[in-house]
């Protein structure tokens, strides 16, 4: 028997040697695997392993300031059928036809048909019709639950508002401005599955609650925009123009208080261009005609779109003349009808019979150029263009609406004496009209250019304000001196001036005309104008800018006759909203204002003729005398004098 | 007799039933979903392990208790049997498998003659090389008569086919030789041709290159053959340093298929983490450290060869097992030593840890002898 020798110990330890490293070798690539590289490993398995199952969140809703929805979500129902699944089709028919108002004979045709694998066999369903169709529990038929927009009042105030897409995608408006912040977070359940695709059990599942998204109040009075587009739809009717824009601001904080353009479009039914377009015009329309038509129609022009702002911009003039005394408000000036700058004749608009001897106050009643021109002169090109930029018109306003547009303002460098003329009583300049109710704004509210607001704040589902727009001044262009002087020259437009037609009686009222020829393919055109007009009021106590731009009216141009009766109209319905009370009080009779929610249109109508009171419909053109009174104005209760208006809010939805 | 008892290897015993325990553990973890969706009966796999494993326990203790000495007699007979079983396989009753014809059906038994003939190789081959102890550094009486052995058990086998169990037997074979003292120069010489062969084996058949190439690029294919390395790869990388928890495994739910089995492994990756893989490994690297110190201390050769041989089976399925399943080398048929499912392979393994228990034995009670007189 003979023994295992050193010789045989040396190689057993060899081996073992190599045995060892080798597997020290393999934990090594063990520890690459499961710890330095494992989360490529993982994430590849996971990609196979999960499902997720969403759970969408809600989408905030839209709100005025005092709280009025104007676009909110709801649950909506879509009932599915896969018909190698459905064993009795005539069973189904029948069960199914009370419920969805369908004949059994055409539902059993659908869902039996061999040629689809799934069908879908009716779509926004109420949650209650939707539970019958669960409980009767056929086989090969089941309930989804998707959300749908809604914009209980069709048209009123669409350019801000927006809409969205079926999927929840903010397209155009605050839908699209704050699209993140309405969305929220989706949530899900996530469960691993086997290789067959069956949820595993036990403590694999995890559930993510969607955050559901904020909701967004906007600085909007649903009362004000609704006088605001009841003027303005007046307006359309009166002058036949193409389009009319307005926006009311309150001056002091910036914020928006309405904004409308009409004609515009029912977000709920955003695709529709039949009242945009003939039947032949949308026959003939490729893809991307459609898209650029669509386009078109959801564009908010007041601050993607710029126009000339004309006479409108003299205040601006006139304002940066009196912060720099180079005029005062009783500097006279000698109109000959036309002035010449540089060797061209530039003529007043009444040359024929020229204004002679006036000071800047008369200048501005009577829009007079040359006065202008001369203002523009004494600032010279350097200062009057420091003014256009501290008015703001060289930058976006930033306010919280897609696709701001900039102005059109010739680059410093190149403006001669002639175009300084012309820039003077806002000829050869561009705005956004967002940009003019802003700088218009900071002339009466004492020199502030403030930030104009749309969003006032975020909240979230319990009412929680989580983020809040507060006024912001964003510098100081003029003097608080400068700008009474300039509210007092604005009211003896109205007062004395081509602002005549937006005279209120017993309130002091501001403003401006402008008139301008559009550009049609480089050239002033004699026919098609933009006539606007911007006011305010009350002149002491400034609460509200309206600026009103009236795109191409038939017949009539002028500003003082086309745009100043429209806001004349929004000024006077605001104002009494705002209770802002005529000064010499007429002998009219106070009446007590009855209780009006819960009755039907038709009752509320009579009961206000019996009272001797004017009543609005919000929405505008309620034609359903059966619907219910949700909300009044004012107050049940309160004194009003004969004759004054009740607005009145109704549940469409009923 | 007293002394004789107390001098088997206490550790080896107690890393063998702790893998053992392991092994059940883990059979259990990695089939019972397999199981219920397959055959409605989540304990299948669990409750023949654990036949497999009580009989292998059985086995152990039975043959520790024989002395090994005795295997020199047989192990000629052994030896010719292994080749008669081998040799079966190309009669009608080798039994077809997924096309290969590995298994021996015998009426109510099947057998796989390439384990038996791993246990007969190492047997046989222990007393071949005590007798040519003096003469086996010349090539023509060491390597040569070893080579001729070698490669007829690796013909045979290979044949089947099963390259798996033709390289390990032969794996087996060489490193007794090597640790028997054949001339190191030759033994290199003969590596770099045989890795030369392997290499041609591999690539003389479509499927073994498939599989080849599979291994340098488990994702290139990801629903054929790099299927299962890409699973198990997803398991180690799911269980990251601490695991998901045991039975928590999601690849083994039906992404990696027969979990239980060569791929077993990936479950402890996964449910273990890389602390629970990795000690695992040590755990091994420990029990071939046990086995080296019972070959080196053997009372004479032949139980020194023949622990050798049993030392350089557990290492080589531990080595080959781990490197198939990190997809550290080709994908090939080896199951993991003690934690895969039961099987031929299992028993064998017990029996010859028995007999490691049996040469410990006897090694100590020499060595208390030693120091008594």
């Amino acid at each position: 028997m003979t023994k295992p020798n050193k010789m045989h110990r040396l190689r057993l330890w060899a081996a073992y040697l190599i045995v060892s490293l080798i597997l020290f070798g393999l934990i090594g690539r063990l520890a690459y695997i499961q710890v330095i590289n494992n989360e490529f490993y993982l994430s590849k398995a996971l990609s196979h392993q999960i499902r997720d199952i969403p759970l969408p969140a809600l989408r905030g809703d839209i709100l005025d300031r005092n709280g009025m929805k104007l676009a909110f979500s709801m649950s909506t129902f879509t009932v599915w059928a896969r018909p190698a699944d459905v064993d009795d089709p005539e069973a189904h028919g029948e069960a199914l036809s009370t419920i969805l108002d369908e004949s059994a004979a055409g539902i059993s045709a659908r869902i039996s048909n061999p040629e689809s694998t799934l069908v879908r066999v009716a779509k926004g369903l109420t949650k209650s019709k939707a539970d019958l169709v669960r409980n009767k529990g056929l086989k090969g038929v089941w309930v989804t639950e998707s959300s749908k927009r809604v914009y209980p009042y069709g048209n009123f105030a669409a350019h801000i508002i927006g809409h969205s897409t079926e999927d929840g995608d903010g397209l155009s408006g605050i839908e699209q401005m704050l699209d993140e912040a309405l969305s929220g977070l989706d949530g899900k359940i996530v469960s691993h599955t086997d290789a067959a695709g069956r949820t595993l059990p036990v403590g694999d599942e995890k559930v993510y609650e969607p955050e559901d998204g904020y909701n967004v109040v906007l600085t909007l009075d649903e009362v004000i925009q609704h006088f605001t587009e009841k003027a303005v739809d007046g307006g359309l009717k009166d002058f036949g123009a193409k389009r009319i824009m307005a926006v009311v601001m309150d001056p002091m904080t910036g914020e928006v208080l309405a904004m409308t353009t009409k004609p515009d479009y029912d977000p709920n039914t955003p695709r529709e261009l039949t009242s945009f377009f003939t039947a032949e015009e949308i026959a003939a329309m490729d893809n991307d005609a459609m898209f650029q038509a669509w386009n078109q129609i959801w564009r908010n022009p007041i601050v993607s779109d710029t126009y000339e702002p004309g006479s409108t911009f003299k205040l601006l003039t006139a304002a940066a003349g009196l912060e720099e005394d180079k005029v005062s408000v009783n500097s006279t000036f000698n109109d000959k009808g036309y002035i010449i700058v540089n060797g061209v004749r530039i003529n007043c608009l009444r040359s024929n019979n020229p204004h002679g001897l006036q000071t800047l106050t008369q200048g501005l009643e009577n829009s007079c150029n040359p006065v202008f021109i001369e203002i523009g002169q004494r600032l010279g090109t350097e200062t009057f263009f420091n003014y256009v930029e501290d008015f703001g018109f060289t930058e976006k306003t930033g306010i919280l609406l897609p696709a701001e547009g900039n102005a059109l303002v010739q680059a410093e460098e190149r403006i001669g004496p002639v175009e300084l003329a012309t820039m003077s009583f806002g000829h050869g300049v561009s705005t956004t009209p967002i940009q003019v109710a802003t700088a218009v704004s900071a002339i009466v509210n004492g020199g502030n250019l403030m930030q104009p607001l749309i969003v006032k704040s975020l909240s979230d589902d319990e009412g929680n304000v989580v983020e809040s727009f507060e006024p912001k001044v964003r510098r100081q262009v003029i003097s608080k001196e400068t700008s009474d002087e300039m509210r007092k020259m604005m009211e003896s437009v109205v007062l004395k001036g081509s602002g005549k037609k937006a005279y209120i009686p017993g309130i002091g009222v501001g403003g401006k005309t402008g008139t301008t020829e559009k550009l049609v393919d480089g050239r002033y055109s004699k026919d098609l104008a933009y006539a606007s007009f911007v006011g305010f009021a009350p002149v002491d106590d400034p609460k509200v800018v309206v600026l009103v731009i009236v795109d191409e009216p038939k017949d009539i141009n002028f500003g003082s006759v086309v745009a100043a009766p429209i806001a004349h109209n929004i000024l006077l319905d605001t104002l009494r909203y705002m209770k802002v009370e005529p000064e010499i009080l007429d002998a009219a009779k106070m009446v007590t204002v009855p209780d009006l929610t819960g009755k039907t249109f038709k009752q509320a109508q009579a009961i206000l003729d019996a009272s001797e009171l004017l009543l609005n419909t919000v929405p505008i053109d309620l034609d359903d005398p059966e619907a219910i009174v949700q909300m009044q104005y004012p107050a049940a209760g309160e004194k009003i004098r004969q004759h004054s208006i009740v607005i009145l809010s109704f549940d469409t939805t009923h | 007799m007293k002394n004789e008892t107390q001098g088997i290897d206490y550790a080896l015993l107690v890393v063998v039933m702790l893998l053992v325990f392991t092994g059940v553990m883990m059979v259990f973890s990695s089939s019972f979903y397999y199981a219920m969706a397959k055959w409605e009966n989540k304990y299948l796999f669990l409750e023949k392990h654990l036949v497999w494993a009580g009989a292998g326990v059985v086995a152990m203790i039975f043959f520790s208790l024989i002395d090994y000495k005795l295997y020199r007699k047989i192990a000629f007979i052994l030896f010719v049997l292994s080749f008669i079983f081998l040799g079966l396989l190309f009669t009608p009753l080798g039994k077809e498998v997924n096309g290969a014809v590995r298994w021996v059906d015998i009426g109510p038994l099947t057998f796989m003659p390439s384990e038996f003939a791993k246990m007969a190789a190492i047997l046989y081959m222990a007393g071949f090389l005590e007798n040519r102890q003096r003469k086996i550094h010349k090539f023509s009486s060491g390597l040569l008569p070893v080579l001729i052995i070698v490669g007829a058990y690796f013909v045979l086998i290979y044949k089947q086919p099963n390259l798996s169990n033709a390289i390990t037997i032969s794996g087996i074979l060489m490193a007794m030789a090597f640790v028997a003292g054949v001339n190191i120069f030759q033994l290199m010489t003969l590596g770099a041709a045989g890795g030369v062969g392997i290499y041609a084996a591999i690539l003389s058949s479509e499927w073994r290159a498939r599989r080849f190439l599979t291994f340098l690029d488990p994702f290139k294919d990801t629903f054929g053959d790099g299927w299962q390395v890409i699973q198990s790869l997803y398991a180690l990388g799911s269980g990251g340093l601490f695991g998901v928890g045991l039975g928590q495994s999601t690849l083994n739910k039906l992404y990696i298929p027969e979990p239980q089995n060569d791929f077993i492994f990936a479950t402890v990756g996964e449910e273990l983490g890389f602390v629970g893989s990795s000690l695992l490994i040590l755990l091994f690297l420990f029990l071939i450290y046990r086995c080296i110190r019972i070959a080196m201390n053997a009372p004479d050769q032949y139980g020194m060869f023949l622990a050798t041989g049993i030392t350089a089976m557990l290492a080589i399925h531990t080595i080959i097992n781990v490197a198939v399943v990190t997809s550290s080398m080709p994908v090939t048929g080896l199951q993991l030593p003690f934690i895969s499912y039961g099987g031929n392979f299992l028993l064998m393994l017990m029996i010859a840890m028995g007999i490691m228990l049996n040469i410990s034995k006897q090694s100590k009670s020499i060595q208390t002898k030693q120091r008594e007189s």
